[in-house]
Parts: structure tokens; sequence; C-alpha cells
């Protein structure tokens, strides 16, 4: 528990706020775009999930469009009051929820996506720091819990992500054809001559299932050495730039979230950095 | 430094979120979302069975086959998928991803036809043998 609320750097806080909150822009207007189109879909084909039953959540329409404005607007208030070092909970928190409520639309029509469970919770809990400053020399405990919270959640999504192959795969996962599956419906000319040499796709599950289980005890070592958090940070990075050129999937959000693993606060800390 | 109360909430806030977490891997579904299992990719496909493909496609009035993407309805090639069991059942839904391609694309020839065609891969030992066959699986037409 000491270490759940052991301090880190405000500046990192800040820092990722920005980046955070500039992320959502690109992600709502750019990378993510087939949620805006969910506005003309006929309420007919709207499968509303339990968020959606429990709360009194509106059946998507035009209204849709009109939100996505909005949520643009309060992400680009949010990053300038991060930058400022103001309002960082109202302005966080609006971001948060409203960009929840993106993700119910987005999710709604028969297909959830896992890619952005860590940037949902960055979302959450970037806020409760508080007041963080872009050159802040200070640690605090708040700021502590934020980033291991989103380590945690990073971390979680291949520690179970391995989990869920287990329950609904198998043990045998690692034998099966799944990754043939993936080429096959979404090759790109890099992997599509895999198909003929499966044992090369044999062997990535394998590896994929290896490197999803052994993360959570790297995660555990990091304390103790920080050439652990790179290893960790560009291997994942790495490992999403090689899904994409592959099978055109990439958890960009998730890449955004995993950036607290790294020292970000030296971005702008540079001229201190001893020689 | 955190008050007290501070330290509790935060520490309580990482329980229940962990447990809400596990709970959704173990025995959720992607109904709890944000809390359901991470099962991207996690279903096994036999090395000696087939792989499914679906696509929409349509018929304008002239006769043209088009194809159907998230551009033209709205709806992604995955959410077809979560939903196929609905439109087999109930074909008619198809007419709303044709109304969605009115709302989307009011330059485009309306739909007369929309149906929905599973393209099956056969594979032996992870590989494809190159056998494929094409079934339609739900269609509607413009009354």
């Amino acid at each position: 528990m000491s270490r759940l609320l052991s301090p880190a750097p405000l500046a990192r806080v800040a820092v990722l706020r920005v980046i955070v909150y500039l992320f959502v822009p690109v992600d709502v207007l750019l990378t993510t775009t087939w949620v805006r189109a969910h506005a003309q879909v006929p309420g007919e084909l709207y499968v509303p999930l339990r968020i959606g039953r429990l709360l009194p959540l509106p059946t998507p329409g035009p209204w849709v469009e009109l939100f996505q404005v909005l949520l643009v607007a309060a992400a680009l208030a949010a990053a300038v009051a991060a930058a400022r070092d103001v309002l960082p909970r109202v302005t966080g928190w609006l971001v948060a929820l409203l960009y929840l409520e993106w993700m119910v639309v987005a999710m709604s029509y028969g297909k959830v996506d896992h890619d952005r469970f860590a940037f949902l919770v960055a979302l959450f809990v970037l806020p409760s720091v508080g007041r963080a400053a872009l050159h802040s020399r200070e640690r605090s405990e708040a700021a502590g819990w934020a980033l291991t919270m989103i380590a945690l959640a990073v971390v979680a999504t291949y520690t179970l992500a391995a989990v869920a192959k287990i329950r609904f795969g198998g043990w045998d996962w690692v034998d099966g054809a799944t990754l043939t599956r993936a080429v096959l419906r979404r090759s790109t000319p890099l992997s599509e001559p895999l198909l003929d040499v499966p044992g090369v796709l044999h062997a990535a599950q394998y590896g994929i299932l290896i490197m999803e289980l052994a993360v959570a005890p790297l995660l555990l070592v990091r304390w103790r050495d920080p050439r652990v958090t790179w290893l960790l940070a560009l291997g994942f990075l790495g490992f999403h730039l090689l899904t994409f050129s592959m099978i055109t999937i990439i958890f960009l959000p998730h890449c955004v979230a995993l950036l607290a693993l790294l020292p970000l606060e030296r971005a702008v800390q540079r001229e201190q950095v001893p020689a | 430094m955190l008050t007290d109360t501070g330290r509790r909430v935060r520490v309580a806030l990482t329980l229940l979120l962990a447990a809400l977490t596990l709970a959704g891997t173990l025995v959720g579904q992607d109904d709890d979302f944000p809390f359901g299992p991470f099962r991207m990719y996690s279903t096994r496909d036999d090395p000696n069975g087939t792989v499914v493909s679906t696509r929409v496609e349509a018929v304008d009035a002239a006769g043209r086959v088009r194809t159907v993407d998230e551009r033209s309805t709205g709806l992604k090639r995955a959410e077809v998928e979560g939903q196929v069991q609905r439109f087999r059942a109930d074909p008619a839904l198809l007419g709303a991803l044709s109304r969605a391609h009115d709302r989307l694309r009011p330059d485009e020839a309306p739909y007369a036809e929309v149906r929905i065609v599973e393209l099956r891969y056969v594979l032996r030992d992870s590989r494809p043998t190159g056998e494929q066959t094409e079934q339609v699986v739900a269609s509607w037409r413009r009354p």
C-alpha cells in the first residue's frame, strides 16, 4: 500500500494532463471518426450496454454531433487549464464524464473495444491530484496515486487480456489459429506472406501470451530499476506498432496512457538536469 | 501531504476498481463495459476449421453491387458481426442500414437491396487451403 501512495512529481501529472487532453480531439476528430457516424444510425441498431440501461443515457441520434463539439471544446479547455494550472478538477472531470459517454455511444452497436481502459482510468484519476504546475519541483502522494493507478491499468490491460484468452480460448489458445484468422481478415502487405508460414504466427501466439503474462512481474521490479520502465514503455510501443503493421489495429489511447510510466517532467525541466 | 481521509478514499477506490476489473475478466461480458473482459482475439480458432469474414453489400436501383463499409452506413464490420444474429432473425433490420446510408451519403444512389455475406476460408494446419465458400445469411429488399 505504501507504494500506491509513494510521492511522484507534480510536473509529471501536469505534462501528462496536457498530453491526454490534447489527445482527446485527435481521437475524437481524426483517429476514431466512426463514433460520430453513429449519430446517423437508426435507433433500432443501438444495443445499450448495462451502463446505458442503468443510467438514463439517451439513444444516440443527431445530438451526437453536437456532443462531439462539446467534448472537443471541453478537452481543449482542460488542456489550457492544465498548462496554466487552474481549475484542474472541474475541467478534468468534465472531460472524463463526457468522454465516458462518448465511449458508450461508440461501444453500443454490437462491438466493444478494449483499447482504452487505461486512458479512461487516466481521465478519471488525473483531476484528483488537484493543482499541479508544469514547472513544479514538488512531489506529492496524490500525484503518486494517480500515476500508479494509470500504470496498473496499463499493465492490467495486458495481464487480463492473457486471462481472457485462457478463459475464452482455453489453455490451448496458443496452439490455435487465431492469428491466422486475424491476418486473413485484416491483412497488410507485411502480414499477408505470413499466411504461408503458419509456424511464425503460431510462435507469435506464444510470444504474445508470454509477453502479456510477463508484464505484471516486470512492473513490480520497475521500482527498483528505472531501466525496466523504459524497457516496458518502449517494448509496449513497439508491440503496438508491430500489430498495426500486421493487422492495422492500434491501441492509440492506450499508448498515450502508458506515457504515465515515463519521467515526462524532464521534458519541461531540461535546464536543471546536471550535465 | 494527503489527509487520512484522502488516503483512505484512494485505497478504497483502488480496491473497488481492482475488484470490478477482476470480476469483469473472470465472469463478466462485453455488456459490463468499462469493466468487461479484455477479450479481443481471445477466442481460439481451429487450425483445421474455417475462418469467417463478413461483408455487407448493397445493390442500387441500377443493379450495381456496392461494397458497404463503415463510411456508408456508420456501422463497422465488427459491429455488423456483433449483431448478425439479430439481422438473421429479422432481416428487415437491414432496412435501418439503408436509412443510415441515405442520411450519411445523400449524394449516392439509395440501396434497393442490402445483404450480409459470410465468406468462409477453409484452413488446414493453420494455413488457408484456398478453398472458400460464400453464403448470404440475411438480405432485405426495399419495399
